[in-house]
């Protein structure tokens, strides 16, 4: 050792010992991921249920409109969107192939791309294709453009509102790309079994796609349109879904597929690492924040416009607060999980 | 945070009171002829971003708020001068005065274009060269700035390719080499992968006057985005991918130029893992044959031997990320949990400070 660095006092420490979650996952059974997998198995199957019946309904609609086949297909979007929020907290395996999570929802928008993509697409003279679908891009092929086509104001009082011939071409080829996505996640989702269950990374990934996914709820979703970040102003459109006054049943529908899908697996591993009291309070807790609902269903837009309103969200928004400083915060340290300033970087 | 850690991290960063580091009282000194402070673009936990240098008793120089989060960045040959870049997408540049911190310039990126976080200064200074991106047709180049006429841009230079991230020069002070990532983004689109099937990686050698590329290596997978690179004052250079495959693939992430091919550099089967298919940074100590590389999505940090890729040491350190060699053989890595941990050969890892702060990807 050179003299200079002799003379520094310096804490060696056992660094591997100390800081490493891989040698407290290691210990874990395998009993978490083998209860995670077939749930987002079943997560998947019905999301592949429910686009294909909104493909179908929306050929329905397109082929004869009517009152009634809209009604159908606008309830239809919103069972399948739901069914998308229950599995939207995976962001490994499958749906990481061909940027699938972009593709199903394309959000944040800021610039409002999907209005503008619809905008080209319905205008244009070229054939709406599914070539076409398949090279325009993530802001075109998910939930948002359907959103769009099914429930913006503006394009619902022009001469380009379904059912036009633009906008159905539009809508069907759409929904039938969801389908068609659906379909290939679930049957990726099979085939994916052997390395989700033998690789112990994606336990930590699994854990870590949870977490990020009550952040950004809180954050994204409810803080910074609710104006308690940035520039304190509300704004609604920042939300998703806002377009069809989904926003809040979409933030329902996150919680229950976290709570379906992940809460089990998750309540078991704590309770083997002896934290039984924490995951009792991480269950009560997702109990609590779900109890915002039915009434915290309101569209996005109504909730802000008025301070009584507001109240609900602001309710609603200290709940799902609470659920991710237990989860994010105490079950992270319980568990050995470290979510990184650099590690979520990306460059 | 609570309170005291708020007026801890307060007192520390405006240099209004010594903070003790714990355990520790001097930094190792860097080795070479580099100026005797680290620095590097750090998160604060109030949110805000800065840059931030401390000097060789550990003690905070100084840290400049920035208005958004910056990655990594350079220091003028002459020492007194230091050039960070915002993040990706990056909209602009600061020059602070290395000793105080001060901003001395602010430059935005020229319009259709953004940085993507690295650059490095021509031998005489006169020149900075960053890597950028045209993101609109998605064109990766070289920008070339005056930093004698208040860092005006001169000069564009074509790398024929996507995705440009980190550049440094080479010893005979001729050649950039740039790390080619290969992965389309778009300013509109997050962080969104664009082109992850069709990616073309590679090693851009070029001449730094004409900008003519003089050599492309290419990794042996098409989805090693080839994000970063150092190379020995021997002229070995090394570079370090991140792939984009599943994760249950651990393919090789670091390299060694060797008779114009990439020779893969891969460890034994936990290592590898421990590397989470991700390597944020790699150094080849200017005094040895030893090289380091850290991984902050593994937590782990690497030093192997240069010329044989056999592996000497490795660590786990939560989020790890930033290398910088030390004087006398050693390693220094930084962490975005804030602290500075000494890696050797020989030694097992010594952590060395614990700031208040988030240590952003690279030490400069």
């Amino acid at each position: 050792m050179q003299p200079i660095t002799r003379a520094i006092c310096v804490s060696t420490l056992a660094v591997a010992a100390s800081f490493s979650y891989a040698a407290a996952s290691a210990n874990e059974p395998q009993s978490a991921r083998a209860g995670w997998y077939p749930s987002i198995q079943s997560g998947y199957d019905l999301l592949a249920e429910e686009t294909e019946q909104l493909a179908e309904q929306a050929s329905t609609y397109c082929a004869a409109p009517s009152e009634d086949a809209r009604a159908q297909l606008e309830h239809q979007w919103r069972d399948a969107f739901m069914a998308w929020q229950h599995v939207r907290f995976v962001d490994f395996g499958p749906v990481e192939n061909n940027n699938l999570a972009w593709q199903f929802q394309f959000w944040p928008d800021p610039k409002n791309l999907v209005a503008r993509k619809a905008g080209y697409l319905t205008k244009s003279d070229q054939p709406i294709t599914a070539e076409v679908i398949e090279q325009s891009g993530v802001a075109v092929q998910g939930f948002p453009m359907l959103e769009y086509l099914l429930f913006d104001e503006a394009l619902s009082s022009s001469e380009r509102a379904l059912p036009s011939t633009h906008s159905c071409a539009l809508l069907t080829r759409v929904t039938r790309h969801l389908a068609s996505n659906s379909e290939q996640l679930t049957a990726d989702w099979q085939h994916f079994k052997t390395p989700y269950l033998n690789t112990e990374s994606y336990h930590v990934a699994t854990l870590k796609a949870a977490m990020a996914t009550l952040e950004i709820l809180e954050e994204r979703r409810l803080a910074k349109p609710m104006g308690l970040r940035g520039n304190g102003k509300r704004n609604p459109y920042i939300t998703d879904a806002w377009r069809s006054g989904t926003s809040l049943l979409s933030v329902e529908a996150t919680l229950l597929g976290l709570q379906q899908h992940f809460l089990p697996g998750f309540l078991t591993l704590l309770e083997q690492n002896g934290e039984q009291d924490l995951a009792d309070r991480i269950q009560h807790q997702f109990k609590a924040t779900l109890d915002n609902f039915p009434a915290a269903n309101r569209p996005v837009t109504t909730l802000m416009s008025d301070d009584n309103a507001f109240r609900i969200l602001q309710g609603l928004y200290v709940d799902v607060s609470q659920l991710t400083t237990l989860v994010n915060d105490q079950a992270a340290v319980a568990l050995g999980i470290v979510r990184g300033f650099n590690s979520s970087d990306g460059d | 945070m609570d309170t005291s850690r708020r007026q801890l991290l307060k007192a520390a960063l405006g240099g209004s009171a010594a903070l003790s580091l714990s355990g520790c009282s001097l930094l190792p000194r860097k080795s070479g002829f580099q100026p005797e402070q680290y620095s590097a673009a750090v998160g604060r936990p109030d949110g805000t971003f800065g840059i931030s240098s401390v000097d060789l008793q550990g003690q905070p120089l100084w840290v400049s708020a920035v208005e958004t989060r910056c990655h990594s960045g350079c220091m003028h040959p002459r020492g007194n001068k230091l050039v960070f870049f915002e993040r990706r997408p990056g909209w602009s540049f600061y020059v602070l005065d290395a000793h105080t911190g001060r901003r001395l310039h602010h430059i935005e990126a020229a319009p259709g274009e953004h940085f993507v976080g690295h650059g490095v200064f021509s031998p005489d200074g006169r020149w900075l060269y960053a890597t950028a991106s045209r993101y609109e047709p998605g064109e990766g180049i070289v920008a070339v700035y005056d930093a004698e006429q208040n860092y005006q841009r001169t000069n564009t230079f074509e790398l024929a390719g996507i995705g440009p991230h980190q550049i440094t020069l080479h010893p005979d002070g001729e050649t950039l080499a740039i790390a080619l990532g290969g992965i389309l983004t778009h300013p509109d689109y997050d962080r969104l992968k664009l082109n992850l099937d069709t990616m073309a990686p590679a090693l851009i050698l070029m001449n730094r006057r004409s900008g003519k590329i003089v050599g492309r290596l290419t990794p042996s997978h098409h989805q090693q985005s080839l994000r970063h690179l150092d190379i020995h004052p021997s002229g070995k250079v090394y570079v370090a991918y991140q792939h984009q495959g599943p994760r249950h693939e651990t393919p090789a992430l670091l390299a060694r130029m060797e008779n114009n091919r990439l020779q893969e550099i891969r460890f034994d089967g936990d290592t590898q893992i421990g590397l989470g298919n991700y390597i944020a940074s790699v150094i080849a100590h200017p005094e040895n044959d030893l090289v380091a590389a850290a991984s902050p999505v593994g937590g782990t940090a690497v030093v192997f031997q240069g010329s044989t890729g056999k592996l000497l040491a490795k660590a786990s350190i939560p989020d790890c990320s930033g290398v910088q060699a030390l004087a006398g053989g050693d390693f220094l890595i930084s962490s975005g949990q804030g602290k500075l941990v000494r890696l050797g050969a020989n030694q097992a890892a010594q952590e060395l400070s614990q700031l208040p702060l988030y240590w952003d990807h690279h030490l400069v």
